[in-house]
């Protein structure tokens, strides 16, 4: 039987902010590539902040993060990024159409090689994310909460990345809104195999799905029983 | 043409326009009073001050004060700078005063020993005057921008970290934000090109017509005097913006600009 192909990894993470707070002291961790894993804690625990650290949006005291076993010092920052795209709590997007928002990120030098998609295959995505009713000449502000998240997960899933790093997707919409976040992120794992790394406060329904689940506890993650 | 003197009554009795001042912050309750009495002191202190130095800057005829002078002026528009854009977690003073200190010297040489042609270029009475108004005017315009620029670092935050996580490198993150901050700064020096001599007689103007120089004179080194204003400015409030920005982002293109509730 072959190794798990341990893509993303943390050795000995420290991490505190400026105001003394230490989040990370000497976290070591290793997620498998292609499944679906839960970062559970209270608010306040460090669920973004860790999500924040493995997307280089902080930068550890000390320790290390490894991507596919190497440093991700060795990737350039953007390369690495999109390959693990973090997406928000907020969904943030651009005052603009829906076109506009899931072509923003062609425009930037990495992507620029990427095939871009045309109409008829965002129009497809937007179905499979039961967002019918949405056009693609629609302003994206004009969205609902659960809209803009689903678009949010699109326009990242535009740059086929290796993992997803969910922080809190469903944590701010009401209930009906959360099924159709919770059924579009199972969608993207099951579809396309794509890894997930899900900071939540709340558990997540899998429907199914094996699921890897952590806790954070003083300052350390801890897998939980029976998952 | 001789000036006429202002003599020591003279002066003082221009204090009864601070009286009205301090007299509508009152009526108003601004509760600016004491900024007023404050401000009229340091005009008084650092005037007389400058003016002390300036006679024997010039008596010396020499370089090295000449240029001392220089790097003080320098020295003072970025520690004002520092107070005026609010943002101590980023360290962009240094690199910035380095900038302004080669950059103004060389266009301030330029425009005496070029454009006005004295000899020596770095003559006192034109060197600090012009050197004077380059790093006034561009302290005025970098403060601005880089105001701007920490502002929207911190209220764009959310957008900024959007696109770094969809492949944006830290250019691309914020030359929106860049644009803005950068408009910023020079939108009052083009302001002040449209309504020269319409809305307003400019102070050095004003000063050598009071000084009985010839108007057409006057008028030929108000009109290098703006031009310099506008190309200084612009030199400013773009390489700072840009200093300051490279100083915002880590090496992983992070952004280390904290919002004000930073848990």
């Amino acid at each position: 039987m072959s190794e798990p192909d341990h893509f993303l990894a943390c050795t000995n993470l420290r991490f505190g902010y400026k105001q003394g707070r230490v989040v990370f002291d000497r976290l070591t961790i290793s997620f498998e590539a292609g499944s679906f894993i839960q970062i559970r804690g209270a608010s306040g625990s460090g669920k973004s902040t860790l999500l924040r650290l493995l997307s280089r949006l902080e930068e550890p005291d000390a320790g290390a993060i490894l991507f596919h076993g190497r440093p991700v010092a060795d990737y350039p920052p953007p390369v690495f990024r999109k390959s693990i795209c973090y997406v928000q709590q907020t969904p943030t997007l651009i005052a603009g159409t829906v076109r506009d928002n899931l072509l923003l990120p062609f425009g930037f030098r990495t992507n620029r090689e990427s095939p871009k998609p045309d109409d008829d295959a965002l129009q497809k995505l937007l179905l499979e994310f039961r967002m019918d009713d949405v056009a693609l000449s629609d302003h994206a502000l004009s969205l609902s909460g659960g809209q803009r998240q689903r678009l949010c997960l699109i326009r990242a899933l535009l740059l086929n990345p290796d993992a997803l790093l969910l922080d809190e997707p469903v944590s701010a919409l009401d209930d009906e809104s959360k099924q159709s976040v919770q059924e579009a992120i199972l969608t993207v794992h099951r579809t396309r195999g794509i890894t997930v790394l899900l900071a939540s406060h709340q558990p997540f329904d899998t429907q199914g799905t094996p699921i890897v689940s952590y806790n954070i506890t003083e300052r350390a993650l801890v897998r939980r029983n029976g998952s | 043409m001789n000036t006429q003197d202002i003599d020591a009554l003279g002066l003082s009795s221009g204090l009864v326009f601070i009286a009205i001042a301090i007299a509508g912050s009152l009526l108003y309750s601004l509760k600016l009073e004491k900024d007023l009495l404050i401000g009229t002191l340091r005009t008084f202190a650092q005037l007389f001050l400058m003016g002390y130095i300036l006679s024997g800057v010039f008596a010396f005829d020499l370089e090295w004060p000449v240029m001392a002078c220089f790097v003080f002026m320098a020295v003072f528009a970025v520690w004002l700078i520092r107070g005026r854009a609010k943002e101590h977690e980023v360290h962009y003073l240094m690199p910035i005063l380095a900038f302004m200190t080669v950059a103004y010297l060389i266009v301030t040489g330029f425009v005496s020993g070029v454009i006005v042609g004295v000899k020596p270029w770095w003559s006192p009475r034109y060197f600090i005057t012009l050197g004077g108004m380059i790093i006034g005017n561009s302290t005025t315009a970098i403060s601005i921008a880089l105001e701007r620029l920490f502002s929207d670092l911190r209220t764009r935050r959310a957008e900024v970290e959007m696109m770094l996580t969809l492949g944006a490198d830290y250019r691309e993150a914020s030359a929106d934000i860049i644009r803005n901050a950068m408009r910023a700064g020079m939108i009052p020096t083009i302001n002040a090109m449209m309504g020269v001599g319409i809305v307003f007689i400019p102070g050095m103007m004003t000063g050598q017509i009071l000084g009985g120089a010839d108007p057409s004179m006057a008028i030929r080194y108000q009109i290098m005097v703006m031009l310099m204003l506008t190309g200084s400015t612009t030199l400013g409030s773009l390489v700072s913006v840009l200093i300051a920005r490279r100083r915002s982002f880590g090496k992983a293109h992070e952004l280390l600009i904290r919002p004000e509730t930073t848990p």
